[in-house]
């Protein structure tokens, strides 16, 4: 597991609106080995979404910028990559699939088509040839009936399936790398199980890596290796999934973690975290968790403390690092 | 506890089936089917079941928001689906609802004042001593007095979803149906909003209806837990039996399906193959035979009664437990 696909460093996206400058992802820096899965765990507004569609150079459009940073992707920096260089790699080397699978498909279009586009875009191949792929690819993740399911369209399908075709779609070319931006959030359960199993499966079979951005930690236990805890456009911790759950150092992982309900547990009262989110208007101006920290101190409120491994290798963003001890 | 609140009898809701110009052979579909249960006086009843399940539309049922194909909701000696008008409206001010999204359930146009006097006005309470009413709840919820003359999009989500508790509260009710209260929230916030219906029904002792589909939730909150499948109410019991012992193979395999925050436990997993059926086409029979591990040539054939099969509470609908040997054999297979 030595080698990494994907090496981010120092990432800052922002987004420009009514003048105002609002810092999504500031300053973010992680790495993904080939065939292994990294979450990136938080709760809305930290940032992790914002930071998987810059990998995927995705902002265009919007008034998202990456304004500093970079993204090695093997030889070529995404993040000043031209747009003829990432039509060549999204779809293709990185691929991705989203929460909704059915704002994710075009609903005029049928299956096959959609299926196709991507394989005879990136793979160079005759249609016929590309049919026989998509067929395969729907047989792969458990479709029943792949060749009808090719002429239908997206209203036929149930939301299991349709994200069982997007997974199909992502992978037709084989990426190096798959982007899954809460994956399962939209499904059922019991569908939820059936698409974590797949995706597991492939991953097995074709030692991709998978970036998984989620804010169940229930799905990031079951599924990571490695992740990465955000808060406020910033990583807050990033521990291996064992470590991470036996023993979280940061308060707000801890936080996160004491405060899901767990099944057949019984608490009168659950941990909570007190306070919001902060919003890029009371941003404060030292570490970001301050305001909702139960450890916060003096200097928490003057200086934003850097994410660094303690004695022990473990890497979080806090001053309690050097107070030592804080359980 | 053992004091009926509300008795639910033979729920149905049938949407569609009307026949139409354009639509000569209309599918009807089967929301709820036949659902009955109970409510106790001060206890939290829990109702699981993934989407389309009826879950939500036996709330608004309860309601009185939906009208009921069939099936009486029956509180305080009266069968609340047959008042309609100013007596229906009389009975539902001690009903109350909480939605999921907190964000469309405010109007954007009125203060939390105007909001949280709005239910005095409609049932034409007097209007005496309003501000200090407001006060009283929006301290309550744990919000502060000074609160009361902003509007809805200053909140955040959490804090929206305590202004609609608020609302709740104004008219003193005895029942609350909660609709997925917590799941538009981040899980740290959601946190806050249980702990605060725990306290807020000891205080008040106040009764809910919790209906969610996350397991560990209905799990933390409920006392007694139904779980619901395509319109059926599949098995009901206490928390404690329901989770640590469940009989119904569907309630089996959602409660394995759910992924457990730790790491370090590798479950065994039931699960299901295919979808969900669509509820206009149910199957014959038990409708979760397409799914179901266990299935016997009677599951297509009879629909099992929800009953309760040991007389402990422990209510279930499935042929697996009526005695015969074909399903003694199958549950056999099923323990080792």
């Amino acid at each position: 597991m030595a080698e990494k696909v994907l090496d981010v460093v120092d990432l800052e996206t922002h987004f420009i609106s009514d003048g105002k400058v609002v810092k999504a992802v500031d300053g973010v820096s992680f790495h993904l080995y080939k065939g292994e899965t990294l979450g990136i765990v938080g709760e809305s507004g930290s940032g992790k979404s914002v930071t998987s569609l810059s990998v995927m150079q995705l902002l265009r459009n919007t008034p998202g910028k990456i304004v500093g940073g970079t993204i090695q992707f093997g030889t070529l920096d995404i993040a000043h990559a031209s747009d003829k260089q990432m039509r060549k790699i999204r779809g293709n080397q990185i691929s991705m699939i989203f929460q909704e699978p059915m704002t994710s498909l075009n609903p005029v279009y049928k299956i096959g088509r959609q299926l196709t586009e991507g394989i005879i875009l990136h793979k160079n191949v005759s249609k016929k040839e590309a049919t026989q792929r998509a067929q395969q690819m729907l047989e792969k993740v458990g479709i029943p009936r792949a060749k009808q399911i090719l002429n239908e369209y997206p209203h036929q399908l149930s939301g299991g399936m349709r994200q069982r075709v997007m997974i199909a779609m992502a992978m037709a070319c084989d990426p190096e790398i798959l982007i899954a931006d809460e994956p399962t959030t939209a499904l059922d359960v019991t569908i939820q199980a059936q698409i974590l199993e797949l995706m597991n499966e492939l991953r097995e079979t074709s030692q991709t890596s998978i970036l998984m951005i989620t804010h169940d930690l229930g799905v990031v236990a079951e599924m990571c290796d490695r992740v990465v805890v955000m808060y406020a456009g910033q990583i807050v911790e990033e521990a291996p999934i064992e470590a991470l759950f036996a023993q979280p150092k940061h308060p707000y992982t801890q936080g996160l973690l004491a405060s899901i309900p767990k099944l057949g547990e019984e608490v009168e009262e659950l941990t909570s975290i007190s306070g919001t989110v902060p919003t890029p208007e009371t941003m404060p101006s030292g570490c970001r968790f301050e305001p909702r920290c139960p450890y916060a101190m003096a200097r928490c409120k003057e200086q934003n403390p850097v994410l660094k491994a303690d004695e022990d290798g473990r890497v979080y963003r806090c001053w309690l690092q050097e107070e030592g001890s804080h359980e | 506890m053992s004091d009926v609140l509300v008795e639910v009898k033979n729920l149905k809701k049938y949407f569609g089936g009307k026949k139409s110009l354009f639509n000569r052979h209309p599918d009807t579909v089967k929301a709820v089917d036949n659902v009955s249960f109970e409510i106790y006086k001060g206890e939290t009843l829990g109702i699981v079941g993934e989407s389309g399940c009826g879950k939500s539309t036996t709330g608004k049922m309860i309601m009185n928001l939906l009208e009921p194909t069939e099936g009486s909701v029956v509180f305080q000696g009266k069968d609340l689906t047959e008042l309609t008008g100013q007596k229906g409206r009389a009975a539902r001010q001690k009903f109350q609802m909480i939605f999921q999204d907190p964000y469309a359930s405010l109007n954007p146009r009125m203060t939390v004042r105007q909001l949280l006097t709005e239910p005095f006005k409609i049932h034409g309470i007097e209007k005496k001593n309003e501000r200090a009413k407001v006060n009283k709840l929006l301290e309550l919820v744990g919000l502060n007095a000074y609160h009361a003359d902003r509007y809805p999009h200053e909140f955040s989500g959490g804090q929206r979803q305590r202004i609609v508790i608020a609302r709740a509260l104004a008219l003193n009710p005895d029942l609350i149906v909660a609709d997925e209260p917590v799941s538009a929230l981040d899980v740290s916030i959601q946190s806050q909003i249980l702990n605060l219906m725990k306290k807020l029904q000891r205080e008040l002792g106040l009764t809910y209806l919790f209906i969610a589909h996350d397991l560990s939730v209905v799990e933390h909150i409920s006392d007694r837990v139904g779980v619901m499948y395509l319109g059926n109410m599949v098995e009901l019991t206490d928390k404690k039996s329901l989770y640590r012992e469940p009989l119904h193979p569907y309630t089996q395999a959602l409660l394995s399906a759910v992924p457990v925050a730790d790491p370090t436990v590798k479950k065994q997993r039931v699960i299901l193959k295919g979808d969900l059926p669509s509820p206009s086409d149910p199957p014959t029979g038990c409708v979760f035979h397409t799914r179901c591990p266990f299935a016997m040539t009677q599951c297509k054939q009879n629909k099992p009664v929800l009953q309760d099969i040991r007389g402990d509470q422990h209510f279930v609908a499935c042929h697996l437990y009526n005695g015969s040997a074909e399903s003694e054999a199958k549950l056999k297979k099923q323990i080792l």
